[in-house]
């Protein structure tokens, strides 16, 4: 999939590297190199805000980091004779400055964890200002609002790089970091950090670590950000708090929307264009904000996805495809083979399971046994607390009291991902997929639990995260037929229809190759012939040896596939027995009808 | 990017401590209550500004990001009104907040509702747009300078037993506590009121319940927008009417706003008095410079610790 304005990347380097030996005088190479710097940093951003969805407006703080750090520590090492001669404080500053971002990246993604939106933009925005006070109040270190003058200029041994050198320096560190962001979009993290934007639980399902990947992915946009503030310190030879302020931050936010948040190419355009176009009002300084502000007013109505969002998307927008055989067409297919799932299924026991919110007890003392490799059914009229056995089994709730046992063992999970590393995997009653990605990528994300390369093999793209790539691919294709979405492999889900989202999502839940697979409302909202394809792919499921617990509300469906049925009524085990007997059983029919028909 | 740095926050006008020295209270234990009562008019504006981003957020579950600026606006027209015009500050209230009504309305309409549908939080940088317009169209008519505004009772301190205030901050504490009171009466009693919370419970249900949840909107918005411009009318005596100086202001509130717990307005009064008094002890007993650190770093412990707000109920997340 190479798409022809590809080509166009090479031509747009090879012009900025002609760039100054075309253009007289040394403004366009300054303004050059402060495009490149804020591109890093609209780089690191876009990364944190455009592929992982997580807002920021303190990124100008970061950069401020980076930037003090450097100015500091390479002023104080500069008199140190060895240094005089090497001008290796300079670097040394460099990495100083971007790891001091780095640290103070992954500080601000534990306040992240447990907010969202716009409070995370606030606690963003708090940082920011906290940051910028410090510098301006610190004075003894920080100078101030009169800032720190004279930072060393960038050597190499004794020689100093002169504007024109020092360009293509920072252009070659820019291409670099557009290098990694591909690299890292690109790999087996990458796909798990775009999963986590559209949601945190789907994500969680399959076995990732959501508070780990926030603080990495915090982390490695803070030292890009970091990063970018050394270059410019040393750069501009002066800093103040005036570089860093809100406005700033509001800035860089602007350059990845207008430029395409999620998109390869656009920081580079947004940080370009938001960059040039003051300059080129120069003369209406007034106008600044009016520029920015109608900027973004534009570009919001106009430009959802931002510049790069019309190219790189472009090639694959697919509109809502209704089935054109009533949503039969899975069970049409010939299933080829089963794929390597677990070999032998689990078997489950809870104990005595409570859990109440509350005043309400939505589970009481709650026991039966899921034989391995059986298809359990868990039934029972709404709000009976079947959702909710559910949470907790998977750790998503912690019971109150009770046992929960696997395979005779008991288990103590605390997250989903933990479940999820246990071999216990669930979909959702609302479907919980990654937006549009697609079908393939859905599948891939599954198979995180079986990962073994992160984010620093992602970084140097490395052959582990390339060859992972290749066999999860091969994994995922094997199970998107299984279930029977063979050639919807590259349409977004959520241009898929309902019936193929819930298919999706139990193939995204077999990718984490359980022993015990949770269904929860599987055929909830699928039109019969979907229910028929379900029903298929359950008793595969079965054939593979896999313990399913499924929770159903369709009695046909129930009553077609289970080995064994238990009914909850207000958090209560009414009945647990074989369908054909739940069938007559009173209990349950009053349960369902009321007092009046189970007397019938 | 090199934009002069916006003023740290209303400078409380202290009234000089002077005359008679109080003989019923100790001389530490007097500072402290003098101190905190100044901050509690800057706590009282904070609030009124904080409940604005409260009401928009329980309807829409998005806010004006920049209501600060309304709160300048608020400000500014005020001081066009009063000073440049001449017209009675009595006057001058109504028509201010008959504007800002409207324009809160207009503003909804553009930099809100688009987004909203889109179910993004694109509207953070959409009403920050919308902000930043306003500060440099601000400067355009009014000039980057601060201007003074007198007070609309003078300047002699009222006295409370030994301590004292100023008439515009006993006044700006009132009207916060009767705008508050009003709030909790109308969301209670009234049927518009009620209407309110059910959009603000559910937008959905309310809808198929009859409630044009569109209006209601609307006119959160709306209020948010007149609740700023009351709250800048009421502040630029104490400060001073200046472009720049909603944006520290509308920080601070949207702070408050979070600490208290964007869903709990009652919450809200109460820690915006706090924080203003706290604001005014660190001011008193430390310095002016640290002010600003400790708020901003109290409140992303406090978000950190209860994402929630203090006043704010724990919301189950439902899988």
């Amino acid at each position: 999939m190479r798409p022809p304005w590809r080509h166009l990347q090479w031509l747009a380097l090879a012009a900025l590297v002609a760039l100054p030996s075309l253009v007289e005088g040394s403004y366009y190479r300054y303004l050059g190199i402060i495009v490149f710097i804020y591109g890093i940093v609209a780089v690191g951003l876009n990364i944190l805000a455009g592929y992982a969805g997580q807002f920021s407006l303190g990124h100008a703080a970061l950069m401020a980091m980076g930037a003090y750090t450097t100015a500091l520590l390479s002023k104080a090492l500069a008199p140190i004779p060895f240094f005089q001669a090497t001008g290796a404080h300079i670097w040394l500053g460099m990495a100083a400055g971007t790891a001091v971002a780095a640290v103070f990246g992954g500080l601000l993604a534990l306040p992240a964890l447990r907010v969202r939106g716009p409070y995370l933009a606030m606690v963003t925005i708090a940082f920011g200002w906290v940051i910028f006070k410090i510098l301006q109040e610190w004075v003894s270190v920080t100078g101030g609002d009169l800032g720190i003058g004279s930072i060393p200029k960038v050597r190499v041994g004794p020689w100093m790089l002169q504007t024109n050198q020092f360009y293509y320096v920072v252009l070659a560190l820019f291409v670099l970091a557009l290098v990694f962001q591909y690299r890292l979009v690109h790999s087996p993290f990458g796909m798990r950090l775009r999963a986590m934007k559209h949601s945190e639980l789907g994500v969680a399902s399959v076995g990732v670590d959501v508070y780990r990947l926030k603080v990495l992915v915090f982390i490695v946009s803070a030292a890009f950000a970091g990063f970018g503030g050394t270059l410019f310190a040393h750069q501009q030879n002066y800093i103040s708090p005036d570089n860093f302020q809100f406005f700033s931050s509001v800035f860089f936010l602007l350059a990845v929307l207008f430029g395409g948040a999620g998109t390869q190419m656009g920081p580079v355009i947004g940080a370009a264009v938001l960059t040039l176009l003051p300059e080129m009002l120069h003369d209406f300084d007034k106008f600044r904000l009016v520029v920015y502000g109608t900027f973004i007013l534009l570009t919001l109505f106009f430009l959802p996805t931002g510049v790069m969002g019309l190219f790189e998307r472009g090639g694959r927008q697919f509109r809502l495809v209704a089935p054109a055989d009533g949503g039969t067409r899975a069970v049409a297919q010939p299933l080829s083979g089963l794929p390597d799932l677990a070999g032998a299924g689990a078997s489950l026991e809870l104990d005595r399971v409570s859990r109440a919110f509350g005043g309400l007890q939505a589970l009481r003392e709650v026991s039966f046994r899921v034989e391995a490799g059986t298809i359990h059914a868990l039934i029972g009229p709404n709000g009976a607390g079947k959702t909710t056995l559910i949470n907790v089994i998977t750790g998503f709730y912690r019971a109150d009291s009770g046992h929960i046992l696997v395979d005779g063992q008991p288990v103590s999970l605390r997250s989903m991902s933990e479940a999820a590393r246990h071999g216990i995997a669930r979909t959702f009653q609302t479907i919980k997929l990654f937006g549009d990605m697609t079908v393939l990528e859905h599948v891939m994300v599954g198979f995180a639990r079986h990962s073994r390369s992160g984010i620093w093999s992602a970084l140097a793209g490395s052959r582990r995260s390339k060859e992972e790539t290749l066999t999860t691919l091969t994994g995922a294709r094997e199970l998107i037929r299984f279930v029977g979405l063979e050639g919807f492999e590259d349409r977004p889900a959520n241009a898929l229809p309902y019936g193929h989202r819930r298919l999706l999502e139990i193939a995204r839940a077999l990718a984490v190759r359980p022993r015990l697979l949770l269904l929860d409302e599987p055929a909830a909202g699928l039109v019969a012939g979907e229910i028929q394809a379900l029903a298929a792919v359950i008793r595969r499921l079965k054939a593979t040896g896999m313990t399913v617990l499924l929770i159903e509300h369709h009695m046909d469906l129930v009553v077609s596939i289970s080995d064994r049925v238990t009914v909850l009524d207000y958090g209560v085990v009414i009945a647990n027995d074989t369908p054909a007997r739940i069938q007559r059983d009173e209990k349950v029919i009053e349960a369902y009808l009321g007092q009046a028909h189970a007397a019938a | 990017m090199t934009r002069a740095t916006a003023p740290a926050g209303p400078r409380e006008r202290a009234p000089a401590v002077t005359s008679s020295s109080p003989a019923a209270i100790p001389l530490r234990m007097y500072f402290f209550l003098q101190i905190a009562l100044s901050g509690l008019a800057t706590g009282a504006i904070y609030g009124l500004i904080a409940v604005g981003y409260s009401l928009t957020f329980m309807t829409t579950k998005a806010l004006n990001f920049a209501l600060g600026m309304w709160v300048m606006l608020g400000g500014m027209l005020t001081f066009s009104l009063t000073v440049q015009y001449g017209v009675p500050p009595l006057v001058a209230l109504p028509l201010i907040l008959i504007l800002m009504l409207a324009l809160g309305a207009v503003a909804e309409r553009f930099s809100v509702a688009p987004f909203l549908r889109a179910g993004s939080d694109v509207w953070v940088m959409s009403t920050l747009a919308v902000g930043l317009l306003m500060i440099d169209f601000a400067e355009i008519i009014w000039g980057r300078s601060p201007t003074p505004v007198p007070s609309f009772f003078g300047n002699a301190p009222v006295r409370i037993g030994a301590l004292s205030i100023l008439p515009q901050q006993l006044f700006i504490i009132a009207i916060a506590c009767v705008v508050f009171f009003a709030l909790d009466l109308f969301y209670r009693r009234t049927l518009t009121g009620k209407a309110f919370r059910a959009v603000a419970h559910s937008g959905e249900v309310s809808a198929l319940m009859g409630i044009n949840t569109r209006r209601v909107q609307v006119a959160s918005y709306a209020a948010a927008a007149a609740f700023a411009g009351l709250a800048g009318f009421m502040v630029v005596p104490l400060t001073l009417a200046e472009p720049q100086m909603g944006t520290v202001l509308g920080l601070k509130a949207f702070a408050i706003a979070i600490i208290a717990g964007l869903a709990a307005p009652r919450g809200i009064l109460v820690c915006g008095l706090a924080y203003g008094a706290l604001e005014a002890l660190i001011s008193g007993y430390l310095y002016t410079g640290i002010r600003d650190i400790l708020g901003f770093s109290l409140m992303i412990l406090a978000l950190s610790l209860k994402p929630e707000g203090l006043f704010g109920r724990p919301v189950e997340e439902r899988a």
